[in-house]
């Protein structure tokens, strides 16, 4: 690729490895505004999805009655009424997110730790290595993320673990790549060519140097991707081939509201709401540390 | 060129009593402390300090280009007119007309993507009426004055095509696109090696000579002032404590940290492998009060009286400014 | 002072032209990326090919669905050739490809390459709209925010491209639709109409589409945009610039935006992949005869040799556009263009 601007500074890591205290911030309360309120919109909304639903009584996300169809809001027994089959809205929404927020924890996770690995790896050990993991990763980041993932997940079936799957096929390149960017900037700094020539391995060189300094990029890149995972999974979804109905994802919901959009528009806004507020508590929260650690 | 005669027949630019504070952050860096000079028609006046000692924070202060969160205060007049204060579009009128500078880095100080002929252009554009081909026949004409070869090629030329060399000369082109009454050079020799140096040098006052300009220039080096320079003023943590002619100052230094300063320059005549005689000690955190004499802790004349009242400038012989309790005696020889 | 010949003189210029395009580093930068692209378009195919003909199990059993008898399986499977080892049937596969065969589409019987046609021109022209619009608004909005950093143009700007970029583009699109087609029926829900038939109902036909797909994207190009001349306009140039008199407006666009741009250019170049894959679920929400709806349409009906060429040939487009983009940079930067040259 031409000159790319992203992924160019350097991860806080290194000024914590020269002792550097963290950037001053003013000590005030509203300066940590910028974290504090997408991180505990996500404690929430993990909350409310994960917590509630085994806790608290809830009406159930499938079976339900069909004399029930179409309630409204605060209708008595479904706070936010109830779909075209008569299933209670709320609790598809917070099982839905459930699915939602898991599938792209699963993802994100398998991307940082398997992409985050082999572009570090590919990095450091450079030369034939390096670019032949160049143009493998070069071969899957063509595919648009939509199309392969519809391609693989037509191949595997609907259902979460396969939804999982292909989206994976997605994320590790995208982190191998950023990982890859990040661990070539570190290789240039002299505490790294110190450490190599006191002999040290390269698995320790991996997980004691590297790793430790790559991560906060890597963690914010993570938090920023929980957004686009979400999204396209909601559009796998949509389209009928991530979580397969009747269970409930908020991209299949909106699928369902779609099919009567003018008769209950809410069934359209309330898993869209839900979506659009955890992509930007994501982003929030990513685009706040990463201000805050000045990694780009 | 049509120009106004000036008023005052030599007086160019008069700077009073300047302050200037900067913020950094929640800090407020109190880079100017005061500073008076004056800059005839002709002549060419060397400000002479260390890094941090306000010399640039001051002379961009006269022109307006500090970021808009600095606060100025005291006085700057050119022919008469006064600068600090002026509403942005007027100030844009005077600059590259009547005042210019170049600076110190060409490689940063300029557009990177923009050919040189129309960086050149650009300044004349903004100020002349010229039509597009008259203003870059003046830019090829500023280019072969700055001597630079090939000024035709070069005119379509970008910058990083350029040696450090010549990129300063672009830059003095740029600089002298209207004729400007006065040029401000910024540590323009600081980048370049020393050969480079001397010709640049030499060009700026040969130009100087031939458009009758005021020349201000900028440096830590004080050999190059002494080489170059009508008038040396010296400064130290924001305001000027020695000015003098250059003869005079060099001469008769009485400014211990002048006198340090020109211990520093190696000489050909010192002992092979002896120790360069620094100034020990740093200068005093620009964003806290000080109470005293600047250098105080740094001095080698140093007496109780320096700690506890600021000396001012004031002309204790003809034509020789100094701020010192305690100034030395004998004149510097060498 | 001595008269010299205007600086255009051609002479001069061209001489210039010629020296730098011949020892041209851009001339080498572009040979050099369109030689690394043939393994990656080559690796491109075979990853399709392994996706879409050696993962699923028995692919004849997947088309012809459970009910299928074992004996219309395994004719399907003849008629396929799909009993033959998988590294032949990615030779007779890729050969088809590179004689412009792209197989028949198990639906409706079509040539492939008939079908892909028809609805190519439709995709370039939603993604040639979304794109336009997302450049379209990004750069005004970025130039007014950067003009006063912190001041409330950029505050605001930035606040909302937040929340622009978090909206999932479908989602987007089903809001415009209650809004701009169903409250205020200004744009059509769904349905396309040709360029041939009528410019202006095309575009209209194109509009919300391509605003679903665009939107997002201008918002995340604003910020990055921002922060880009935010960056230019602290570099020593634009000291430069204000010492010669030139108005903040103008150092913001000829100075700090120029520079900018081509920050701008990797970053579009880079989510050409995104803007391609949207067009599959836009296309979808709003009936347009694209690449994207025929794609969908092909997976579910299992049309394999359909499926495949199409995920091939957007790949491919996405191979070249990176391609192209870079090739573009490197002509437009003339730091690259004309390389550094000794006095």
């Amino acid at each position: 690729m031409a000159n790319v601007p992203t992924d160019e500074r350097l991860p806080l890591g290194l000024e914590a490895l020269a002792g550097a205290p963290a950037p001053a911030r003013t000590g005030r309360w509203a300066g940590h505004l910028d974290v504090g309120v997408p991180a505990a919109a996500i404690v929430l909304l993990f909350a409310a999805c994960f917590v509630w639903p085994t806790l608290l009584p809830l009406a159930k996300p499938v079976g339900g009655n069909i004399f029930e169809a179409n309630l409204g809001p605060l209708s008595p027994g479904h706070l936010l009424g109830t779909d075209t089959v008569g299933n209670d809205v709320l609790s598809r929404l917070l099982y839905g997110g459930r699915t939602s927020l898991e599938t792209a924890l699963a993802v994100n996770l398998i991307g940082l730790f398997l992409g985050g690995t082999i572009g570090a790896l590919a990095a450091y050990l450079g030369g034939a290595v390096d670019a032949v993991a160049m143009r493998g990763l070069d071969v899957l980041i063509a595919f648009p993320a939509l199309v392969l993932a519809l391609a693989i997940a037509d191949s595997l079936g609907p259902g979460q673990g396969h939804t999982i799957l292909a989206l994976s096929f997605f994320a590790v390149p995208v982190f191998a790549r950023n990982a890859r960017a990040a661990t070539l900037r570190l290789r240039e700094l002299t505490f790294m060519t110190a450490a190599r020539l006191c002999g040290t391995r390269t698995w320790r060189m991996l997980l004691r140097h590297i790793a430790p300094n790559i991560l906060p990029q890597l963690l914010t890149f993570g938090l920023l991707s929980m957004g686009a995972i979400m999204v396209i999974e909601g559009a796998l979804s949509f389209l009928g081939l991530g979580i397969a109905l009747p269970d409930p994802s908020w991209g299949n919901m909106i699928f369902q509201g779609q099919q009567s959009i003018s008769a209950t528009p809410l069934l359209v806004l309330f898993p869209s709401a839900f979506l659009f507020v955890a992509v930007l508590a994501f982003n929030l929260l990513g685009d706040a540390l990463r201000a805050r650690w000045n990694v780009r | 060129m049509e120009r106004q005669v000036t008023r005052e027949p030599g007086l160019l630019l008069e700077v009073d009593d300047l302050h200037v504070r900067l913020r950094r952050g929640d800090r407020e860096i109190r880079a100017v402390r005061g500073l008076t000079y004056r800059v005839s028609v002709g002549r060419t006046l060397a400000i002479v300090g260390e890094s941090g000692s306000g010399k640039t924070v001051s002379c961009r202060a006269v022109m307006g280009l500090l970021p808009p969160t600095a606060v100025v205060t005291g006085s700057a007049r050119l022919e008469g007119k006064e600068l600090l204060g002026l509403p942005d579009a007027e100030m844009r009128e005077h600059l590259g007309a009547d005042l210019a500078m170049v600076f110190q880095d060409p490689v940063r100080s300029l557009n990177p993507t923009m050919r040189i002929g129309a960086q050149i252009t650009e300044a004349i554009q903004e100020h002349l009426p010229l039509s597009r081909g008259e203003a870059g026949r003046r830019a090829v004409e500023l280019l072969e004055r700055v001597r630079i070869p090939l000024a035709g090629r070069r005119f379509h030329e970008y910058p990083h095509q350029l040696s450090g060399g010549m990129r300063q000369r672009v830059m003095i082109a740029i600089a002298l696109a209207c004729h400007p009454r006065l040029l401000i050079a910024d540590e323009a020799t600081t980048a370049l090696d020393v050969t480079t140096q001397a010709q640049i040098m030499e060009l700026l006052l040969e130009l100087q000579r031939e458009l009758g300009m005021a020349l201000v220039f900028i440096s830590h080096d004080l050999s190059l002032a002494a080489s170059y320079a009508d008038e040396v003023m010296v400064m130290y943590a924001g305001r000027a404590v020695e000015r003098a002619p250059t003869r005079t100052l060099f001469a008769q230094v009485r400014m211990p940290y002048t006198r340090a300063l020109l211990e520093a320059i190696p000489r050909l005549d010192r002992p092979a492998h002896s120790l360069l005689p620094v100034v020990p000690g740093q200068p005093p955190d620009p964003s806290a009060q000080h109470v005293g004499c600047s250098f105080a802790e740094r001095c080698p004349n140093v007496r109780p009286a320096c700690r506890e009242t600021a000396p001012p400038l004031e002309q204790h012989e003809p034509d020789h400014f100094w701020a010192c309790w305690n100034p030395c005696q004998v004149g510097w020889a060498g | 002072m001595t008269a010299t010949a205007a600086p255009a003189v051609s002479a001069d210029r061209l001489i210039g032209r010629v020296a730098a395009l011949a020892t041209s580093p851009s001339l080498r930068l572009a040979a050099r990326r369109l030689v690394i692209a043939v393994p990656v378009l080559w690796g491109v195919s075979a990853l399709t090919f392994i996706v879409m003909s050696v993962l699923p199990g028995n692919a004849a059993q997947q088309i012809l669905g459970v009910q299928a008898t074992p004996a219309q399986v395994h004719q399907l499977e003849l008629e396929l050739g799909l009993d033959k080892p998988a590294w032949l049937r990615y030779a007779s596969w890729i050969g088809g490809v590179l004689t412009g065969n792209l197989g028949r589409s198990l639906a409706s019987g079509q040539p492939v390459t008939a079908i892909i046609g028809q609805r190519l021109p439709i995709t370039v022209e939603l993604v040639v709209y979304a794109l336009a619009v997302s450049v379209a608004l990004a750069v005004p909005v970025a130039l007014l925010a950067a003009r006063r950093p912190g001041g409330l143009a950029d505050r605001l700007s930035m606040g909302i491209s937040m929340a622009g970029l978090s909206m999932a583009n479908y989602v987007l699109a089903l809001l415009l639709v209650i809004a701009l087609a169903v409250y205020l029926p200004v744009f059509p829900a769904i349905g396309f109409v040709p360029l041939t038939e009528s410019v202006g109902a095309n575009l209209r036909s194109l509009t919300l589409p391509a605003l679903a797909i665009g939107l997002p994207l201008a918002c995340f190009y604003t910020r990055l945009l921002r922060a880009d001349i935010a960056d230019q306009m602290q570099e020593d140039y634009v000291v430069t610039a204000r010492a010669k008199g030139v108005g903040p407006w103008q150092v913001l666009v000829r100075h700090a935006l120029r520079n900018s741009l081509f920050g701008l250019l990797t970053i579009v170049g880079l989510n050409l992949g995104t803007l391609i894959g949207a067009t599959v679920i836009i296309e979808q929400i709003f009936s347009l005869p694209g690449i994207g709806q025929a794609f969908l349409q092909a997976i579910n009906n299992r049309d394999v040799p359909l499926i495949e060429a199409i995920v091939l040939v957007l790949a491919t487009a996405v191979v070249l556009a990176n391609l192209l983009t870079d090739i573009l940079y490197a002509v437009l930067d003339p730091r690259i263009r004309y390389g550094q040259r000794p006095d």
